[in-house]
């Protein structure tokens, strides 16, 4: 009897274990599914495709890796400018991003919410639209230019269109939410306790700052820089609409290479390029700042 | 429990891994492969009474407000207009896995300029159209567009409008322009801008040294291409456009540009000072066609739009609104009644001698045009 | 009296230049802040002035005077219109499936060890770092080999696609360092793990789901390159701007990104409301109850 009654809670805990472990397989399971299907399965198919060689239409499979060496040598301009632009941007978009994120979350009190979607309202009117207004805002007879001019930092017969300046800035703004929810969401849910605790340990206020909040908001800032200079890396719509000539970047060369020229096999090989270079960035910068940070090592029951 | 876990993370790996390999074997080339070929090239078959629905591309701004409506009044046929052509090559990028696979994505009639038509043909992506369905077409159809080098005796494109490339300036603060040449005058350095349309920018430019783009060779291409790059590299080109440098324009953030005739009167409402100048060496000629696509639905309604928009009471408010040049004969007497001022404009109906030195767009196939598009993208790339 | 000055301490009154430097310091965050948002609505303050612009023309670059007749027929252009609602359409989808998908996804890798962690871990990395054209482009030749009619299903499925990431990376900094004995508690107090989720888990990472679904919603109605591959004829109000664009925006096109706008301030007010009720509410006693 007992026997049996043991045997039947052994079975028990073993599907109660069973269960647990398929848990996170469950949970997993659809999104994973949707990204393998719609993500790792086309990318396998682009692989083929940088590897081709020939005119359009008709490409012919050939291991052709002249194409990853002849896209590096031809567009290594526009990579290191891209890589140029996007750092400036996101190190401005941090320093603007922080404090106001923690202004939002430590100071924002009721209105907290309010500010948030302050911050989020611009970006429901569309990318092109708020980059064209850009343009108009920046252009040479409008009032900033005058402005620039009158103060002295541009010359007389000098603009900000079509020049780095102008396309760093569009890519500042237009990522700067990438870069603000990220930094919120890890300050909102701090405990502010501790940061009340290194007070009564005497520290001062930057002290605190420093030694407490700072750190303990890590991983949004990982995750917020992370989130903007990889995109801003390859976008394209900044650089086309405030850009000239001499600023277009590699999301210009790659867009170009597929809808303008047709060329996909350099335009695949140009892709993984810049995937491989991206994914090298975030190995280096989660070894500088931890694994925790980004890919949530902390290690469950 | 592990090894069972195990073991199951490995089945299911094998799994996703013969799903991949068989994919890729369905998958054949990559799936980029051209079509028929211009030998199998269909007829479509008019079967009046035009009914049902129907989807146009085209490009943006190209039509005033009341021909989609008047046409659906007039015939009963459902007509789903999208403006999604912005550039001809980006366009025929986003379709041409659809068309090399024998469809539209539910286009009946698409819309493009001369030498992209002429590249879909030869691929056997564009389907001819039956001449019953669009007696307009051949009656008033304009003579010197009646049979074009690409497409004689007009078999599959029909003229939607046509247009000229030459100058833009801004009379104020360029007055003295009035070549291609003028563009590269220091005086104007960073205050001048040209296309991004290789088929436009690069044979203005040839024609300006005196070369006859219909006959240049690829090295004339590959060297204009070079002026093209020392311009962009002492600053004197600011950027290149597609229609957006209508707004630098209107800003006055430029003095001069290569543009669109079409364009330079609307431009006037911004700013009266601009204004289109026919280029002393001549502009480039060109014209966007409708077509009808391979595997296209309900090709007798997209006939009855080609047929109603060649009848002159009908192509009258087109011309008005675009300002482009007219493909249909009898517009100018609709416009002695209803737009006396326009019956003269030049730019509508341009005389043959104001487009005596004016050259039809050029193409470039094969090898070549590989190689002259991935130099003249170099430039546009810095 | 004397006794009574000398028991009151003595208050030195500070000139006014040191009592308004102390305020600003004090709250010179706040005003940063401030500045911040106000730095970020002036392309919006422009677009909204614009939409009142009365142009002759096609074009809408410069300003010629005021009008409110383009405000009586906002949805005049019925291209635009509909491009506006299959966006809404789209972007409310694709951020309801995708935040459910990244949430689920975010819990797993940080609450449990399996046999796949790295690897989903990079899975969900990559996509963020590939760029948006050669996502655009490759799922195109997928839709073609799958057989699927490109429409708005395969602009879903793309939206969806580059969505998940982003809402399991900022889910997942949510859930890190979360207070893990709250849930133990309440296991303790006879939870089950369903109720516990629903009643201590999730009120307290909901901040971070709605962050996760608000950065969706963003992305995927402000999406243009992917949707330019993916969209057969469907056009999304990207498109159509982008079309637009090279030819000149009609002013209604500005109208419309007004209203988008007022209906985030409207949504704004709301809120502000609602933690105003909120607060008087939690100020009521429930000790006064006799």
């Amino acid at each position: 009897m007992e026997a049996m009654a043991a045997e039947r809670s052994g079975r028990h805990e073993r599907w109660v274990a069973l269960r647990r472990r398929l848990i996170p397989y469950g949970l997993l399971g659809p999104g994973v599914l949707w990204l393998i299907l719609f993500f790792v399965v086309p990318l396998y198919f682009m692989g083929r495709l940088s590897l081709e060689s020939g005119l359009f239409p008709s490409y012919q499979f050939d291991w052709n890796f002249s194409n990853y060496s002849d896209a590096l040598s031809t567009y290594d301009t526009q990579f290191f400018r891209a890589f140029e632009y996007s750092a400036l941007a996101t190190i401005i978009a941090l320093l603007i991003a922080y404090p106001l994120a923690y202004a939002i979350a430590f100071r924002g009190g009721r209105w907290k919410n309010a500010m948030l979607l302050a911050v989020i309202a611009p970006f429901f009117t569309t990318y092109l639209i708020r980059t064209l207004a850009w343009e108009t805002i920046l252009s040479d007879n409008g009032f900033v230019v005058n402005t620039l001019q009158t103060l002295g930092f541009i010359s007389n017969d000098g603009r900000l269109l079509a020049t780095a300046p102008a396309v760093i800035a569009g890519l500042t703004y237009n990522f700067l939410p990438f870069m603000i929810l990220p930094i919120y969401a890890s300050l909102e849910r701090m405990d502010t306790s501790l940061i009340e605790a290194a007070k009564d340990l005497y520290a001062s206020s930057r002290k605190a700052f420093l030694k407490v909040t700072l750190p303990l908001s890590a991983p949004g800032l990982v995750a917020g820089t992370l989130l903007t200079f990889i995109p801003a890396t390859g976008d394209y719509v900044n650089a086309q609409f405030l850009g000239g000539a001499q600023q277009q970047m590699i999301g210009n060369v790659i867009q170009s290479l597929y809808l303008k020229q047709t060329d996909y096999p350099a335009a695949a090989a140009l892709s993984f390029i810049l995937m491989a270079t991206m994914l090298a960035v975030v190995f280096i910068y989660i070894r500088f700042a931890g694994s925790e940070a980004l890919m949530g090592e902390e290690v469950p029951d | 429990m592990r090894l069972t876990q195990r073991a199951k993370a490995l089945g299911l790996g094998a799994v996703a891994l013969s799903a991949a390999v068989t994919l890729a074997a369905c998958g054949g080339g990559g799936g980029i492969e051209g079509g028929g070929g211009s030998e199998d090239v269909q007829t479509v078959k008019y079967q009046p009474p035009p009914s049902g629905d129907m989807t146009v591309s085209n490009w943006p701004l190209y039509i005033d407000k009341n021909t989609v409506p008047n046409f659906e009044q007039a015939t009963g046929v459902k007509v789903n207009y999208i403006e999604d052509v912005n550039d001809n090559q980006e366009f025929f990028a986003k379709m041409q896995p659809l068309l090399s696979q024998g469809q539209s994505g539910g286009r009946s009639i698409i819309v493009v300029t001369d030498w992209m038509a002429e590249k879909m043909h030869d691929l056997g992506y564009v389907q001819n159209i039956d001449p019953a369905g669009i007696p307009n077409v051949e009656a008033n159809l304009r003579d010197n567009l009646k049979s074009a080098t690409f497409d004689p005796g007009r078999k599959y494109s029909v003229p939607w409008q046509s247009g000229m490339t030459g100058l833009i300036v801004n009379t104020q603060l360029a007055p003295n322009v009035h070549s291609i040449n003028d563009l590269f005058d220091p005086q104007y350095k960073g205050k001048v801008e040209m296309l991004t349309e290789m088929r436009d920018t690069v044979p203005l430019v040839m024609k300006a040294d005196g070369i006859d783009p219909a006959t240049a060779t690829q090295q004339d291409w590959l060297d204009t291409i070079d002026k093209l790059k020392s311009a962009v590299a002492s600053g004197q080109i600011r950027r290149f456009t597609g229609n957006d440098y209508t707004r630098d324009m209107a800003n006055g953030d430029v003095a001069a540009i290569i543009g669109w005739s079409g364009d330079a009167v609307q431009l006037q409402a911004d700013n009266p000072n601009i204004e289109f100048r026919m280029p002393t060496e001549g502009c480039i000629l060109w014209s966007d066609n409708m077509e009808i696509p391979v595997g296209a639905p309900n090709p007798t309604a997209a006939e009855a739009f080609m047929n109603y928009v060649y009848d002159p009471k009908n192509a009258a408010p087109l011309a008005a609104y675009n300002s482009y040049v007219t493909p249909v004969n009898g517009v100018r007497d609709v416009f002695k009644t209803s737009d006396p001022d326009l019956v003269n404009d030049p730019l509508i109906f341009p005389s043959d001698q104001f487009t005596a030195k004016c050259t039809n767009q050029p193409n470039l196939t094969g090898q070549e045009e590989q190689t002259v598009t991935r130099a003249f993208e170099g430039v546009l790339n810095g | 009296m004397e006794a009574h000055a000398a028991t009151l301490p003595v208050q030195k009154r500070l000139s006014v230049g040191t009592r308004m430097w102390a305020w600003v310091r004090r709250n010179a965050i706040v005003i940063y802040g401030v500045l911040a948002i106000i730095y970020m609505l002036i392309p919006i303050g422009l677009i909204v002035v614009f939409s009142f612009n009365d142009p002759a023309g096609k074009f809408n670059f410069t300003w010629q005077g005021f009008t409110l007749s383009h405000w009586a027929h906002p949805f005049e252009i019925t291209e635009l219109t509909n491009a506006l609602l299959v966006s809404l359409r789209l972007a409310a989808l694709a951020t309801l499936i995708s935040t459910v998908l990244g949430t689920m996804i975010a819990l797993a890798l940080v609450r449990y060890n399996f046999f796949g962690r790295k690897a989903t871990n990079y899975l969900i990395v990559i996509p963020t770092a590939t760029p948006e054209v050669v996502l655009g482009a490759s799922l195109l030749s997928l839709f073609l080999i799958y057989g699927l009619q490109l429409g708005f299903t395969t602009l879903l499925i793309a939206h969806v696609m580059f969505c998940i990431s982003f809402v399991v990376i900022v889910v997942r900094s949510r859930l890190i360092g979360f207070d893990r004995s709250l849930e133990e508690a309440a296991r303790d107090l006879g939870a089950n793990p369903f109720t516990t989720f629903r009643k201590v888990t999730l009120p307290l990472i909901w901040p971070g789901i709605v962050a996760g679904a608000l950065l969706a919603f963003a992305l995927s109605i402000d999406d243009f390159v992917v949707s330019n591959f993916t969209a057969g004829t469907e056009v999304t109000f990207p498109l159509y701007i982008f079309g637009a664009a090279q030819r000149g925006i009609p002013v209604q096109v500005y109208i419309i990104a007004t209203m988008l706008f007022a209906i985030t301030l409207v949504a704004m007010a709301f809120t502000v409301w609602q933690q105003r009720r909120a607060d008087r509410l939690a100020s009521v006693r429930p000790e006064q109850e006799v």
